[in-house]
This record gives structure tokens, sequence and C-alpha cells, in this order.
């Protein structure tokens, strides 16, 4: 049977195990937890088994594609870029599972959650390989409903109920958008076929939207007294779902909160599933991005933004799972970033992107993980309460270390020596320099530097605090069962070594992706639409101070964090007081929250759109009202007839008939 | 041989008799026998008919028809004596508990 | 009394009497029958000449019995049942509670 008959399976087995762990997980031992880690191993299997089927034919790509209704279909795409992603969904989903064995095992709503996971697999697993952008935005909904599901899985607790609503929310806003580029691209390919599609097109499919991406270029429509292409508002659109779906600078604050479900399901959100979401729909549309203008700009300052934005922020939180939450969020802005940096290094940009996004779904579901045993074991989230932990936990502290090493990118440039995260970011941070060079725009570079100094002082400020020192609190810790570690010892061989092992061959696999496979762009031409000048020499000609300074400023800040929470050499206290107008602004997180909650959801939304809606809703009251109250007057007179008594309705009807009669009579006699 | 018009006018004075009975009574029994007079004004006109049609189905159907009168006379005798014990009187016009 | 002071007045007063609160009734009745017996009077009724009077069989209880037992068994035996089950309501709910 060849492996394309097979594809359908990936998501279909874990979708299968939904349905089977919700309705038979009771009677399952560990809620059926055995259902979806078969099923999502299968899955993975499977997509392994693509992917090295498509290293070595590049051509072998599988496209299946079924009329659904009209002009719209359901297929399969599954190219380099949907390859990688469904080996690393299903990879890090299936350990998770693995692991979620163990740290939910006193969850007494265990097929729930077995059952919430599969489809939140399930869904992602359909955003992977969808072959065209309404399939695609059917399951990244489907992701949306299983995140809000999941976060509110301790729905009994207000803050998680709450944290729910505000994902699902905040997300939908980013979805909002997605829909709404959707809806502009398919009205723009419709009026390219002047309304009359020819027989066995599906306008929605990726590569009749790639195809017809000059035209839609063409198309331009008058903002503000701004000429601005079709291509650029239908991109824009598209990353504001990215935004939603990969906590980007607005709309991040539901990343956050997402903490209060389980570990295992910030693991999930975090690494493989949700937030990879985002990135992954511009991977995917990245030949529309690069003939858009502007639109990489944008997407560039944004992830740069939010670098930034998100590493000051994860130096003050006490949460060790908040902390690994702007984590998340500040490396999704390098992801961001790096997909940005198409505007000088083209179709490179998506291998260096995607590169990050794997990197980071094995150290961040490693971090999460490593977590999860630490709040497992010790049962708290403060950092300030934990410490010494490293006593009695080794082999979650090594592969912490092991994370924490390669979120914070250590490694030696030039030769193949380095931690995962080390190959993947440096890269990105290159790419910015040779933007700013290019560009004259040194801002980009600027931040993810700074970033980086920050990822690798809070990082290590986290393990310090967690793993080194003196028990600050009494707690009786110990290591977690087999079930637990063991994800957790796979992951931390992944972090240290899959960069070193394919940081050569992963770009130009992903290249393939969009250049000669099954739509054959000239990316080259596209920029030229998009008014982006391509760089022609890669990266990695850098000054060698560039090249190194990623590692220098990750060594300084392993530095910086050793001296204040390692050797306390400076006096916290000081830094860390209400006082302090920086540590009171971070720690408030930038008073978003006021912002959002105060400003927009109270003056804003209630205030203005929920008065203006009462008025509104008062005057259609009135006039509702007013219709019934004539009918109930008009009525009051002929209420008396219906009295009830059926001997009055027997004379009625007798009347009635015998008048009948009388008149069909005289009619019958007179015409 | 009598003509069928006056089966007819025999069947339909005793349902106008039943007719103005079931209006103008107020006793359950009573309206109960001028139900029994309408349906067996109905008989008349049914038996009549199959005589001068030659057709016996007709009466047929009127043998059942005055079995389906015997079940509903026991089953209104039988509410209206369950009537009489709860409320002494069978005076249907003011059992309204059930009027809206 | 009856016997003592009957006169046509007072059977044409009790008439009287007991109609006028069911004047509206009355009227209603007479219209009715009169429409019915002039339909009746006017129609052209599509009937046999005479009926067939079998001077050997008199009654067409046999024909009925026939009839019922063939082309009704059903309709019959529905009506057992439909017999049956106001006997078993009927009995239940003139029972009573047992008093």
């Amino acid at each position: 049977m060849a492996i394309e008959d097979m594809a359908f399976l990936i998501p279909v087995l874990p979708a299968l195990a939904f349905v089977i762990t919700f309705f038979l997980g009771k009677k399952l031992p560990n809620g059926g937890a055995i259902i979806p880690i078969i099923a999502i191993f299968t899955s993975f299997i499977i997509s392994l088994m693509i992917t090295l089927n498509l290293l070595q034919n590049p051509g072998q790509i599988i496209s299946q594609s079924y009329s659904w209704f009209a002009i719209l279909n359901v297929g399969i795409l599954i190219d380099p870029l949907a390859a990688v992603m469904l080996s690393m969904v299903s990879f890090v989903s299936l350990l998770i599972h693995i692991y979620a064995v163990g740290y939910m095992s006193h969850d007494k709503a265990q097929p729930r959650y077995f059952a919430e996971t599969a489809l939140f697999t399930t869904a992602m697993l359909g955003v992977a390989l969808s072959d065209n952008i309404l399939q695609f935005f059917i399951c990244w909904e489907l992701v949306g409903l299983c995140s809000y599901l999941l976060i509110g899985f301790w729905f009994e607790k207000p803050s998680a109920a709450s944290a729910a609503k505000k994902a699902f929310l905040t997300t939908r806003v980013g979805d909002v958008m997605f829909l709404a580029g959707i809806i502009l691209l398919f009205a723009d390919i419709f009026r390219i076929f002047n309304g009359s599609i020819p027989e066995g097109i599906y306008v929605l499919r990726f590569d009749e939207i790639f195809t017809h991406i000059p035209e839609i270029a063409a198309l331009n429509t008058q903002i503000f007294g701004f000429e601005v292409s079709h291509l650029t508002i239908i991109t824009l659109l598209f990353f504001g779902g990215a935004v939603g779906k990969s906590g980007q600078f607005p709309l991040h604050v539901w990343l956050p909160d997402a903490m209060e479900g389980p570990t295992t399901v910030s693991a999930l959100i975090h690494a493989a599933t949700m937030v990879t979401a985002g990135v992954y729909l511009v991977a995917r549309t990245f030949p529309m991005f690069i003939a858009a203008p502007h639109s990489l700009i944008v997407v560039t300052y944004f992830g740069a933004f939010t670098a930034l934005f998100a590493a000051t922020m994860g130096l003050v939180m006490n949460d060790i799972k908040r902390v690994l939450a702007f984590s998340t969020i500040s490396q999704l802005g390098y992801m961001v970033l790096g997909l940005g940096m198409g505007a000088v290094i083209g179709i490179t940009a998506v291998g260096d992107s995607m590169f990050h996004l794997i990197n980071h779904a094995f150290f961040k579901a490693l971090l999460f993980l490593c977590a999860g045993s630490v709040i497992h074991a010790v049962g708290t989230q403060d950092i300030r309460q934990m410490g010494g932990v490293r006593k009695v936990m080794p082999i979650t502290f090594v592969t912490m270390l092991i994370a924490s090493l390669a979120l914070a990118g250590f490694g030696i440039p030039g030769t193949s020596i380095g931690v995962s995260g080390f190959f993947s970011k440096d890269p990105i941070i290159e790419a910015a320099y040779l933007f700013g060079e290019s560009t004259e725009n040194w801002l980009p570079y600027l931040f993810s530097i700074v970033a980086a100094l920050l990822t690798s002082i809070y990082i290590f400020r986290l393990i310090f605090m967690t793993f080194t020192g003196k028990p600050r609190t009494n707690y009786q810790g110990h290591e977690s069962p087999f079930v637990m570690t063991i994800p957790l010892m796979i992951l931390g061989v992944l972090a240290l070594v899959f960069g070193a092992l394919t940081k050569t061959g992963f770009g130009r696999f992903l290249e393939e992706t969009f250049t000669n496979n099954f739509v054959n762009l000239d990316i080259h031409a596209l920029s030229e639409i998009g008014k982006y000048h391509l760089v022609s020499h890669g990266a990695g000609n850098e000054p060698l101070m560039i090249l190194w300074m990623p590692v220098i400023v990750a060594i300084a800040g392993l530095l910086i964090s050793y001296l204040i929470y390692g050797m306390r050499v400076i006096d916290m206290s000081s830094i860390v007081s209400r006082k302090n107008p920086v540590y009171k602004l971070l720690y408030n997180r930038y008073y978003q929250n006021a912002i959002f909650t105060q400003f927009l959801a109270v003056k804003v939304v209630y205030e203005g759109l929920a008065l203006a809606g009462r008025a509104i809703d008062r005057g259609f009251d009135w006039m509702v009202y007013l219709i019934g109250h004539i009918f109930t007057e008009a009525s009051r007179g002929l209420r008396i007839l219906q009295t009830g008594v059926v001997q009055n309705y027997a004379t009625s009807v007798v009347t009635g008939v015998s008048l009948l009669i009388i008149l069909v009579k005289l009619i019958l006699e007179v015409f | 041989m009598i003509p069928l018009f006056y089966y007819l006018a025999l069947s339909a004075i005793v349902f106008s008799i039943g007719l103005f009975g079931f209006m103008t009574q107020r006793n359950g029994i009573r309206m109960l026998m001028c139900v029994e007079l309408m349906l067996n004004a109905a008989n008349i006109n049914l038996v009549a008919f199959s005589s001068y049609n030659g057709d016996l189905t007709g009466q047929v159907f009127a043998l059942f028809s005055i079995s389906l009168a015997a079940a509903e006379a026991a089953i209104g005798f039988a509410i209206l004596m369950s009537i009489y014990r709860v409320r002494d009187m069978i005076n249907l016009d003011k059992i309204n508990v059930l009027r809206w | 009394m009856l016997n003592k002071h009957f006169t046509i007045m007072q059977v044409l007063t009790g008439v009287y009497n007991f109609f006028r609160p069911r004047i509206a009734g009355m009227v209603v009745s007479i219209l009715f029958l009169a429409i019915v017996l002039i339909s009746i009077g006017f129609t052209n009724w599509n009937v046999v000449d005479q009926i067939p009077q079998d001077p050997m069989d008199q009654s067409n209880i046999q024909g009925i019995g026939m009839l019922i037992f063939t082309d009704f068994v059903i309709p019959f035996e529905i009506l057992s049942i439909v017999l049956l089950a106001t006997l078993m309501g009927a009995i239940y709910m003139a029972k009573g509670d047992g008093t």
C-alpha cells in the first residue's frame, strides 16, 4: 500500500480516538489514554514516513483533492512544509499524551481530558495538511474551540473559566480578520475569473491562489486616499488571524492566562498545536506575503516588538508557568520576525522560521513538561517558594537545564556545536542584521538582540530560583514516575541535538515547498511585485562580531542571572520593590489588563456599544409592544364570543353551516 | 312502498330534535341522550340508503356505529358518574375547572 | 292537579315557558331542519326502483353476517377491542375509590 493512500489517516485516527475516548473512556484504565496514544503514534509514523520519503524524492508531494460542493473542495496537501509540521505536531503531541498519563493520574475527568487533547491534535493536524484555505480555516476554528475547552478544563475554578473565555474571545478577534481575508480573496479570484469558474478548478486551493497572485496584486482599492493593493489587505488580514492565534503584540493577552489549564495543556498549546498555527498560516501563504507590498515589513515590526515586549515581562513573573508563557510569546515573536525577514532573504525566511518553530516546539514542550513535573512534585507554581529542587528531582533538573540552554541559544558559530535553539534563532537575528544593512533600519535587529539578552536572563533566573539554593518552603518533593520522565528525556535529547543534525538540510528541504513543487513559483518575480529587494548572499557572511553577538548576549544573560539570583551579589530587594517604577510597570504587565479591561471592555464595549445597543433595543421593544398592544385591544371585544361552553360552539357551527348552505343555494339558483 | 324521502325526513327531524336538545340542555345526561339521538338519525340514513341502493354495506356500518355509540355512552356515563361523585351535580356549564 | 285544571291554555303556557329561554336554539334547529328537508326534497335520489325482496328469504341478516365476517372482519375485530377497552375504562372510572 502506497504511503499516499494512508495520508488521510493522519487526522482521521486521532479524530476516531476522540470519539472512542469520549464515549468509552470511563470504562478503560487511565481514562482510555491508550487509545489517543496509539492513534497519534500511528499518525506520527505515517507523517515520519512521508517526511523521509519527501527527503529522498522531493517531487513526491501528496496532493489529493475531492469536490466538496460547487467550487470548493476538501483535500490533503503534504509538501515539505506540511510534512515537517505534521511530524512535529504528532511527535510532540504523542510525548505530551504519554506524559499526561502520569500527570493527570489523579484527575477524575481523565476521559474528557484525553478526548479533548485528541481532538486538539486532530484539529492541528488538519490545519497542517489542508490544501485549501477554507478547510484550513475550519480546522483553525476547531483549534480555537479545543483551546477553549482545555484552558477551561477545570471549569469549576472561576479563574479557569474566565481564562478560557478570554482566550476564545481574543483569538476570535483575529479569526474574524482571517475570515474577512478569505472572503476578500474569494471575491477577488471570482472577479479574476469573471464569475465563470471552469469545471475542475477549486478557487480556494493554495495552488490556485498562488497562481493568481499577480492578478490579485494588480487589483487596487482606495483607503484613506492611499492606493492599496488587495493583496496587501488580504495578507494583512491573514496576519491579523496569525496575530490572534500566535499571541502577537496586541492580542497576546490570552496566552499568559491560558496557564489556568493543566500544565500538559499549556505544553500542547504553547509548543505543538495552537500558537504555531498562526506562524504556519503565514508560512503557508508566504508567496502571497512576499508579493504584497509593505506586508512583510508590518510582520517584521510586529514580530520584533513582541519578542522584546514579552521578554521584558518574563523577567519579573513569579509564576513558573507564566514565565514560560511570556517566553513563548517572545519566541513566537522571533518566528514572526523570521518570516518578516522574507523581505530581505526571500524564501529562506520560511526555512529559518519553521526551523525555529520546530526547535521551539521541542524545547518549549520540554520546559513546560519539566515545569509540570516540578509543580506536580512541589505543589505550588510560585518560584519564590521553591529552591533546591535539583536535589530531589535530578532528571527534571538536567532536562530543564538543557531546555533552557536551547532557549537561550548557546553554541559556537561556524561549527556544528550548539543546542537546537542556537541554530534556529541565530539565522533569524542575522537576517535581522541583513535587513538593517539593506534598508538602513536597525530597529528589528536591536529589538531581537536585546530580547535575546533578556531571554537568557529570565530563563536562568527561573533555573536558579527553582533548582539551586536552599528550599524556601517545606515541600515534599519526589522525582516523577517514569511515564513522565521518559518523554522529558526524549525531548531533552532532541532539544540538544536536533538543531545540529538538521541545520543545513532543513532550510533547503523547506525551500523546495514553493519553488519546484506542487506549484512552480518564481520567488524573485513575486518579490518584485511586492517591491522587496532581496539580498543575494545568504546568511553567514556577516562580520564575525555579528555572528558571535547572540552567543555573547546569551552568556551575558547567564552571568547577570547568576550574579543576581545564584550568588546574590546584588540585593534583589532594592530592585524588586513596589517603589521601583520599572519593576512596577513590568510586574503589572504594562497595565495592559487595566487598558484592555477597564478601558476597552468597560468604556468602549460596555458603555459605548452596549448602551447604544440598549437604546436601539428600547426602540424595537417599543415597536413590538405597540403592535402587540393593538392586537390585544382589538381582540378584547372578540373574547366575549369565546365562552368555552361546547353548546354555544355547537350552535354557532350549526348556524354557520345553515347559512352557508343557504348562501350556496342562492348563488347556484341566481347565477 | 314508502319513498326514500320519508326516511330521510324522519332522520332530519330526529337529528334536529337531538340538536335542539344538545344546544339547550344543561344536564349532562340529557345532553348525552341528545347526542345519541343525532347518532341514530345518522343510522337511519345509513340503513335507508343501504336498502334503497341494494347494497348491504351501509347496514354493516350502521351496526358498527351502534356499537361505537354504546361505547361512547358507556364512557360518557362513567365520566358523569365520577363528576357527580365529586361535585354532587351534573350540570355541565357549572363544570368549568378546566376552562382557561 | 293536572286532571282538574287541564286546559289547552295551560298546555300552551307550559310549552311557551319551556321554549322561551330556548328561543335561539329553537330558531337554529328549525332553520337547520328546514334547510335539510328542502334539500332532501329537491334532490333526485338515484335509487333502485324496488327494494329487492326475495320471497324465500325476507331477512338480510345472513347477508350482513357474511359481510361482517368476510370484508369487514378486521374492523369488526378492532371494534371488539375498542369495546373491551371501553368496558374496562368505564368500569374503572365508575368504580370510584371502592367505598
